[in-house]
């Protein structure tokens, strides 16, 4: 944990805040139908579309009525650019400072939440990227002495469900996001929720069952 | 406040869109792609074999609790072996026409709640050190996770 310590001191330009703010406005979708310039702040926008092939004012490249891996290999091709800008903005909003930010607004809340020190901050935004990087750091939390055994099962509990969700929504869940009749963010939020409410039921699990196991 | 400080990068916001734009190109390459095919792959077997029916109307009842058609079963099997599988089965099942876009935004937060979850028991609680003990009450959370955010998600739908 040592060499974490000094990032988790780190200060948070402005920039780090307004691109986080940014990142949740382009992917909820709020300026998708704006009739304005705003509309460039929204995913599907940048996004734009694919060009139509003939006169039949329907088909892209993909062409329609196609099966098995040839088909799967067309639809894919077309899932790319999708997922391409989603990594490429989500690079843009991390280089700015935008999930030192995250962590910076979190931090207080942990506890609360999850019964986790604040200091869990930075494994906490790591684990959103990076399944292994998450864990990793809860590892050394928790030989450090940040985090008691039930606090690492409570906090790798959390963690385990939708595992990286930055990295796999909006990478391979990305192919999904045209079919989507809700804005993007939304099942992330969800998500999110869920991830919570799931930590909590193993905390109360811990807390009570497992505890009177210890006993007997 | 210092710009000296923050986490800020000196490469510019073209340089670093173009770094994740290339970490995307090689996640949809070395990932998407595979997973896509081999999704397409498993349902055109499944279809040809009429397993896919059958495991459509075996699901039938139960998935119809979500408002969902028996076949999207088969993408949550997916997903708890890989998220990748999970979006591919999806997307396909899409594209036949078996599952409409209200289902895929249903089953969208679970494909990743209960996603990989095979892979990451050993990548995700292995790793942090978690008691092994606890690992079915953890596995069980995370699937009771999916199957409750796809009612949340059509409640959700209500409003779209």
């Amino acid at each position: 944990m040592k060499q974490d310590k000094p990032a988790a001191k780190q200060q948070v330009s402005w920039v780090g805040y307004a691109a986080l703010f940014f990142a949740l406005i382009f992917f909820s979708g709020i300026f998708s139908d704006a009739e304005n310039w705003t509309r460039v702040l929204d995913f599907t926008v940048l996004q734009g579309s694919f060009g139509i092939i003939g006169e039949t004012g329907k088909a892209i490249f993909r062409g329609t009525g196609g099966t098995g891996a040839r088909d799967g290999f067309m639809f894919a091709l077309s899932l790319m650019p999708s997922v391409i800008l989603a990594l490429g903005v989500v690079s843009v909003i991390e280089g700015l400072g935008g999930l030192v930010a995250a962590e910076r607004l979190l931090s207080p809340f942990l506890r609360p939440l999850l019964g986790v020190p604040g200091v869990s901050g930075l494994a906490l935004i790591a684990s959103f990227q990076s399944t292994d990087a998450g864990a990793g750091m809860t590892k050394a939390l928790y030989e450090a002495g940040d985090l008691t055994d039930e606090e690492r099962t409570v906090f790798g509990a959390f963690q385990v469900s939708g595992a990286a969700p930055i990295t796999n929504y909006f990478s391979s869940g990305a192919g999904l996001f045209q079919f989507l009749s809700v804005p993007i963010i939304i099942p992330f939020v969800v998500m999110l929720v869920f991830k919570v409410l799931g930590a909590n039921v193993i905390r109360l699990y811990i807390k009570t069952v497992a505890k009177k196991k210890a006993v007997a | 406040m210092s710009n000296a400080q923050a986490p800020v990068s000196r490469q510019s916001l073209m340089d670093m869109f173009v770094a994740g734009a290339r970490r995307g190109w090689n996640v949809a390459t070395n990932n998407m792609v595979p997973n896509v095919i081999m999704a397409f792959v498993l349902i055109q077997a499944l279809n040809v074999t009429g397993l896919l029916e059958i495991v459509g109307k075996a699901f039938g009842p139960v998935m119809a609790l979500w408002g969902l058609p028996g076949e999207a079963a088969a993408a949550l099997i997916a997903s708890f072996l890989s998220m990748g599988g999970g979006v591919g089965v999806t997307a396909s099942l899409y594209t036949a026409g078996k599952l409409s876009g209200p289902d895929v935004t249903v089953l969208m937060p679970a494909i990743f709640l209960m996603g990989a979850l095979l892979q990451f028991m050993g990548r995700c609680l292995g790793t942090a050190g978690v008691d092994s003990r606890h690992y079915p009450v953890i596995i069980g959370v995370c699937i009771a996770n999916a199957l409750l955010s796809m009612w949340v998600m059509r409640l959700i739908l209500i409003l779209f």
